[in-house]
């Protein structure tokens, strides 16, 4: 709640106290040069009164859940948010579940291969994912797999053809599976799978360098050894031995890296025309829509929050020993 | 590995100084062939003004890797003596830079850098103020947690006991305690200011055209797609340098990692 806050305060500061005039911004050259024009844009989005005056209505508005009105789009920022929140969830969520299963498969392998080739083929691997622009990484791909191979369709949600499914959770792959359209599930699934595995790339790397150092920290241990020689077999000694007490910096990193895929989407989403929240905040950063960057730096601050506090919860999951009343 | 790293920066680095000696034309000079594929004449071939495309990635490194260097150490400076004062004086100063270090970290950083940019104006100086102000927080974390534990070490407490003056358990006992990880988390930290710099670049709020900036340029093979050779060899530069940082910065982090160094021991 505190820290809530105080990304709003931030947000807003920071983006008023700056000098670019959002009248100019929005109004194009003809209507920006003309005095009256500006005023009555001024006074409707209430930008005439000193910015603490700003700052506390609001406050005020988002108590009652109300972000605003985008100064782009003239419509409210919870509506704008609504709509394009679910596109990007579709996509980071399927980056994050390729991302912590390549991610952590590598890092088990590489440690239990420690010095070996394995290891060092997964360290060139995951350090080359994690120094591999994500925009530049985008672009190769849309070239190699649409242009070159079209083994996939280009940017967007689905074929221009195709329409959406039925709304449930946003989420296309979903709904469609839910109104029972396998066609459009397919095609959904085909669009996502390419951004999707750009974005998981950086991740991947970053999870396999972090699972790679826990599991070689408890690999050592005796209870693995006296796991192994009560003759279990690898698998079990790997996920309910190794895997188990290396989790909590594992989880961690997870929670941390969040931010990551918030940063990507911004970029992924621009090259795929993907139509989120990361291409909605370039759009409204462009135009220095004040309310719509504020509503999601905000929006983007709470999920953050709320995937490390869940971070927090799964630590006791794992080990008792730190579980929170 | 390390060696490879090492040898990748260091051949950026004199790329860096020499290219206006090595580059075989000038990185803004328009030629007539344009969208001319990788040949003899130009081995990484020639974008859409007919410019050549290795002299201008060979020019890129003059900006990408200068500008990285100057906002780490910026952002060192800032962050290491918020974190350093934090760390020491605990109390209101450590509460302050701690949670104004928790805002920035819970707002992604390429949000926040777009913002500001957005509202400054597109250029690369504030592309280069909007990474800075992201990336203080990290500095600030590493050095107050350091700075708190060793401060709280025996060590500490036994030179005051013997009457050793404050600031000489600061240079004497913090300071080589802090400098190790700093020097890891600065190399690794290179990296992704290129990363962050040049992706600002490529959504057109860092550098602007016509400079050979890495970013930018991918963002011109971006609008040209046929022609795969404007934005690809760019892309590469980048993937490149950054690459080596970390895997400078990975050996570095065994080198100093003090539990690594234990093992080594065999203690």
């Amino acid at each position: 709640m505190f820290l809530c806050l105080g990304v709003s305060v931030m947000a807003f500061v920071l983006t008023h106290l700056v000098p670019g005039d959002p009248a100019v911004a929005n109004l194009g050259d003809r209507a920006s040069s003309d005095p009256i024009a500006v005023k009555l844009y001024r006074e409707h989005f209430g930008l005439d009164k000193p910015v603490p005056v700003q700052y506390v209505v609001y406050l005020g508005n988002l108590l009652h859940g109300d972000l605003g009105e985008s100064e782009q789009s003239r419509r409210a920022v919870r509506t704008d948010l609504a709509e394009y929140i679910p596109a990007t969830a579709e996509l980071a969520i399927t980056a994050m579940a390729l991302a912590i299963l390549l991610g952590i498969t590598l890092g088990v392998v590489a440690a239990i291969q420690r010095n070996r080739l394995a290891d060092q083929v997964i360290r060139v691997v995951s350090l080359g994912g994690m120094s591999t622009p994500q925009f530049w990484l985008a672009l190769v791909a849309l070239f190699v797999f649409f242009y070159k191979l079209s083994w996939v369709p280009g940017s967007g949600r689905l074929d221009a053809a195709v329409l959406p499914p039925p709304h449930l959770t946003g989420l296309f792959t979903i709904d469609a599976l839910a109104a029972g359209q396998l066609d459009v599930f397919v095609n959904s699934v085909q669009h996502l799978i390419l951004p999707a595995c750009v974005l998981a790339a950086i991740n991947m790397g970053l999870f396999a360098r972090f699972t790679r150092s826990a599991v070689l920290e408890v690999l050592e241990n005796d209870y693995v050894r006296t796991a192994r020689a009560k003759g279990l077999p690898e698998v079990t000694v790997v996920f309910r031995h190794i895997l188990r007490a290396a989790s909590p910096p594992i989880l961690t990193v997870v929670g941390l890296a969040f931010g990551n895929v918030m940063t990507g989407t911004v970029l992924v989403e621009n090259i795929f025309s993907w139509p989120g929240i990361g291409q909605y905040s370039y759009r409204s950063a462009t135009g220095l829509d004040l309310p719509a960057i504020v509503g999601v730096m905000l929006f983007v601050a709470i999920v953050y929050i709320l995937v490390n506090m869940v971070v927090d919860i799964l630590y006791g999951v794992v080990d008792p020993r730190i579980r929170v009343a | 590995m390390t060696i490879v790293g090492l040898v990748i920066a260091a051949f950026w680095f004199v790329i860096a100084v020499i290219a206006p000696l090595v580059a075989p034309h000038d990185p803004l000079a328009q030629g007539v062939t344009l969208y001319d594929p990788p040949s003899a004449a130009h081995i990484m071939g020639t974008d859409e003004l007919g410019r050549d495309v290795f002299s201008r990635v060979l020019w890129g490194a003059r900006i990408s890797i200068p500008l990285a260097m100057l906002l780490v150490a910026l952002a060192f400076t800032i962050g290491g003596t918020l974190g350093g004062l934090a760390g020491y004086l605990d109390g209101w100063v450590d509460e302050l830079v701690m949670r104004a270090a928790d805002f920035v970290f819970a707002v992604p950083t390429i949000l926040l850098a777009m913002a500001v940019v957005a509202a400054l104006g597109p250029s690369l100086f504030h592309a280069v103020l909007a990474v800075v102000l992201v990336s203080w927080p990290g500095h600030a974390r590493v050095v107050r947690g350091l700075v708190r534990t060793t401060m709280q070490s025996e060590y500490v407490a036994v030179g005051r006991l013997l009457g050793s003056p404050t600031h000489r358990a600061l240079i004497v006992d913090v300071l080589p305690n802090v400098a190790g990880p700093v020097i890891v988390l600065a190399a690794l930290e290179i990296g992704s200011a290129i990363l962050l710099l040049s992706g600002l670049s490529f959504l057109g709020l860092g550098a602007r055209p016509p400079t050979a900036e890495w970013g930018s340029m991918v963002s011109t093979g971006a609008q040209h797609f046929q022609a795969w050779w404007i934005g690809v060899f760019p892309g590469f530069a980048i993937v490149s340098v950054v690459l080596a940082f970390n895997l400078l910065g990975d050996s570095l982090r065994d080198v100093f990692d003090p539990k690594a160094i234990i093992k080594a021991r065999g203690a």
